[in-house]
């Protein structure tokens, strides 16, 4: 595909997880992400590349587990709730530092909630599902051309710090179609051949694992994957600006809230408001330094999630500034509409800057 | 004439830390010796589980990846179907307790050998869960006493045992299936002839291999070595008994 | 400028399909457009709809309060999203499963009997093409070669299918203007 085709936000993931290289799929079925399994069950048998149709979420990621220790690019797929059954070996992937892309087209929750749309699983992503000190590289696509790029993106990242990374996708992209392009990978090839498991040949035998009985030892890992972690949040920070420039109020909203924002940004300036839009692409590691830059000339921050407000806490975290964090917000279903929303920044406003307008 | 060497894929230097009559570190051996004798050491690359057979890697000269408690089948899948997308067949055989094969992790293990995954699983039965300190496992005999069933496994509150080599015969997928002891020479002589036996039809290609091992549990038995022998052969293998269930070249 | 559509309808009427032939067309015809269908049980039997926003510039909103068209194929979509229609907004009603019934002054009706119309072309599937093309007369006649490339996109190489709908595209297209309604 080189010329834009209307995709679908789960085809346009998929399609773009075989063009960036992926070798290995295991997934279960779970709206509303299933079609990203049943194209790439197609496509990989076709290839003669790996695709098992797992037993269950926790069959699958751990396959994955195994075959990203052989240096294979694996992807696995699968919404909220089934997600949840992954933590586990998510846990074990990072102390093993193995790449595995997971992709989590999220649904409404908590427990098996239903399968509207929802922003719910900031939390589980950035902060960790699973035991332990581990952090987890969380990509935030807001359009279909941006599930394309960001899958290309998590499967270099994955590669790259020998780390998961979670593609968090929203049911409403999963399901929506727009135009997009699959263009060629542009991203280089990583060297694994130091690390895989391919077999003892003229080497000694390697070991993945992250049992270490060694207190000694186990401290010193957790240390050298924090080193890993601080140079992924000195790399790979990654997010938009619209309109920021010279804004007073700046609302902050990621994936396909983020660009759903963009209306309300247009309204408000149509009126004269001086608003703008701040977008995180890269959840973790989250844009704390550039969001604080920006606090200090900001008077109103406005937080919009499609949840109760998981990404307020990281914002809320960014701001030392005098600047107020207002929130709006519902967790889960339809998409606030822009009237909805204006109406909700309308009543900040007029509390905060009754005489901005 | 030397009778008798260390296999070469067990690793050098290295000095099993099982307990003093705990069958793991023979049935290891075992393994090493079949990969040594089919000549697979560089070309195998093996799974390790939760619980005593987690230190497979210090043991065994083969790439090793550890797997989440009960997984190791699932893992297994991951390594051999990523190796075979590259066109490399690599030998692939896990290392599992019987609580990780057949309590915790018996959806990966039934549902690998029902896609007639072609890997070999190798699990050592001792009728509890070892490393915790013997508590009531899924191959727990009847009136067996554990740490969490102290007046023995009884029906109304534990249920009954797995007999997990006759089910993993049942499946389809399913090559090869036996059950060995190692409570004498001819047993452990039996045993590696099975074990060889697994990793040969998995080299053919057959589908999935699997061998339950009856071992011994001295500490949590709270028995000498000879005594857990002695119990294997007298009372263990009343409840399971040795037997190749299945074998899709010898009918 | 932004326009906004709803089809609606049953499962099986090919809601989906034409929402996803027009969201096409709106691509080929260099416009940029975005579409969401609802998924899930919906789907399975029930009521199926699909909203597309077409414009000239990049696009943020997805889902809207009030849209500008909506296509309604049975009673039970028309009672639905009657209310959804924009003021000076249009509704196009399958009058062969929905009664005619104007409840709303401030919108255009257009009744048309898409299914028994579908029927004489010998297709009963074909009555969202019939609809597709008097939504195409309303919008001022969408371009031709993107509308056979978008059914050429969807129905891939059903050739038998794509003339037929086009026969039923064409025929709505003509369905105002012959002054049948």
């Amino acid at each position: 595909m080189s010329e834009k085709e209307l995709l679908k936000g789960n085809i346009a993931i998929a399609a773009s997880a075989l063009n960036s290289g992926c070798e290995c799929y295991f997934g279960y079925p779970i709206t509303p992400q299933t079609e990203i399994g049943e194209y790439l069950s197609y496509e990989m048998q076709k290839r003669n590349l790996a695709y098992v149709c797992a037993e269950s979420e926790i069959a699958a990621i751990n396959m994955a587990l195994g075959a990203a220790s052989t240096g294979a690019k694996v992807m696995t797929s699968s919404s909220s709730c089934a997600v949840s059954l992954m933590q586990e070996a998510i846990s074990y992937a990072c102390c093993d530092e193995l790449p595995i892309v997971i992709v989590n087209v999220m649904r409404a929750g908590p427990g098996q909630g239903y399968i509207y749309p929802s922003q719910g699983d900031y939390n589980q992503s950035t902060k960790g599902g699973g035991n332990g000190d581990y952090q987890v590289i969380v990509l935030s696509p807001s359009s279909v051309q941006e599930c394309v790029d960001l899958t290309s993106r998590a499967f270099y990242l994955a590669q790259k710090y020998r780390n998961p990374v979670i593609l968090l996708a929203d049911g409403m992209l999963g399901q929506m179609a727009e135009p997009a392009i699959i263009d060629c990978n542009k991203y280089e090839e990583i060297d694994n051949s130091s690390w895989r498991l391919d077999g003892a040949k003229n080497r000694p035998a390697r070991e993945i694992h992250s049992l270490e009985p060694s207190q000694l030892k186990l401290n010193q890992h957790i240390l050298n994957l924090k080193k890993k972690y601080d140079l992924i949040e000195n790399s790979e920070v990654d997010y938009e600006e619209y309109m920021t420039d010279d804004a007073d109020i700046i609302i902050t909203a990621f994936g396909t809230m983020g660009r759903c924002a963009k209306e309300v940004v247009n309204h408000y300036r149509m009126q004269g408001v001086k608003m703008g839009l701040f977008r995180p692409i890269t959840l973790y590691p989250f844009p704390l330094i550039r969001l604080r830059e920006l606090s200090y000339r900001v008077k109103t921050f406005i937080d919009i999630e499609m949840n109760l407000g998981q990404m307020l806490k990281d914002v809320q975290l960014a701001i030392l500034s005098n600047a107020s964090v207002a929130f709006v917000g519902k967790p889960v279903g339809d998409w606030l509409k822009k009237e909805e929303m204006i109406e909700a920044i309308d009543n900040i406003i007029k509390e905060q800057y009754a005489g901005i307008r | 004439m030397q009778v008798y060497a260390k296999p070469k894929s067990i690793k050098e230097n290295s000095s099993f830390t099982f307990c003093s009559g705990c069958d793991h570190g023979l049935a290891l051996k075992l393994v090493a010796s079949v990969i040594d004798e089919l000549d697979i050491q560089q070309d195998t690359i093996a799974v390790a589980s939760s619980g005593c057979s987690v230190f497979l890697y210090n043991f065994l000269e083969v790439d090793c990846i550890e797997s989440p408690h009960g997984r190791a089948c699932a893992v297994a899948t991951g390594v051999k179907r990523a190796h075979k997308a590259r066109n490399n067949d690599k030998i692939v055989f896990t290392y599992q307790g019987d609580g990780d094969f057949a309590s915790i992790g018996l959806g990966e293990s039934i549902h690998s050998a029902l896609r007639g995954e072609n890997i070999t699983a190798i699990c050592i039965n001792n009728t509890n869960y070892g490393m915790t300190g013997g508590q009531l496992g899924p191959t727990t005999a009847m009136g067996q006493i554990t740490t969490t069933s102290p007046t023995g496994r009884n029906r109304e509150y534990h249920g009954f045992p797995i007999k997990t080599a006759e089910h993993i015969a049942l499946c389809e997928g399913t090559a090869f299936s036996a059950r060995v002891a190692l409570y004498d020479i001819k047993n452990i002589y039996n045993a590696k002839n099975m074990i060889k036996k697994a990793f040969e039809y998995q080299k053919k290609g057959l589908g999935f291999s699997f061998v339950e091992i009856l071992s011994s549990c001295p500490t949590n038995w709270k028995l000498s070595p000879s005594d857990s022998h002695k119990k294997i052969k007298e009372e263990l293998t009343k409840v399971y008994p040795l037997k190749v269930f299945k074998d899709v070249l010898n009918g | 400028m932004v326009k906004n559509f709803i089809i609606s309808g049953s499962g099986g009427q090919g809601i989906l399909s034409i929402g996803s032939i027009l969201a096409n067309i709106f691509m080929l015809s260099g416009k940029f457009v975005s579409y969401c269908p609802c998924y899930g049980a919906e789907m399975r039997g029930g009521a199926v709809n699909c909203e597309i926003n077409m414009s000239d510039c990049e696009l943020y909103s997805l889902q809207n309060s009030k849209v500008d068209f909506v296509v309604a194929l049975n009673q039970t979509s028309f009672n639905k999203f009657i209310s959804k229609v924009k003021k000076n907004g249009t509704i196009i009603v399958n009058s062969s499963m929905a009664k005619i019934e104007k409840t709303r002054d401030d919108i255009k009706y257009i009744f048309a009997p898409l299914t028994q119309e579908a029927l004489k072309l010998g297709n009963i599937k074909v009555a969202n093409s019939i609809a597709l093309g008097i939504l195409s007369k309303i919008l001022g006649n969408l371009p031709l070669d993107a509308v056979k490339n978008a059914y050429k996109k969807i129905l891939k190489d059903k050739t038998e299918l794509i003339t037929k709908n086009l026969e039923a595209y064409m025929l709505g297209l003509n369905y105002i203007q012959e002054g049948i309604i």
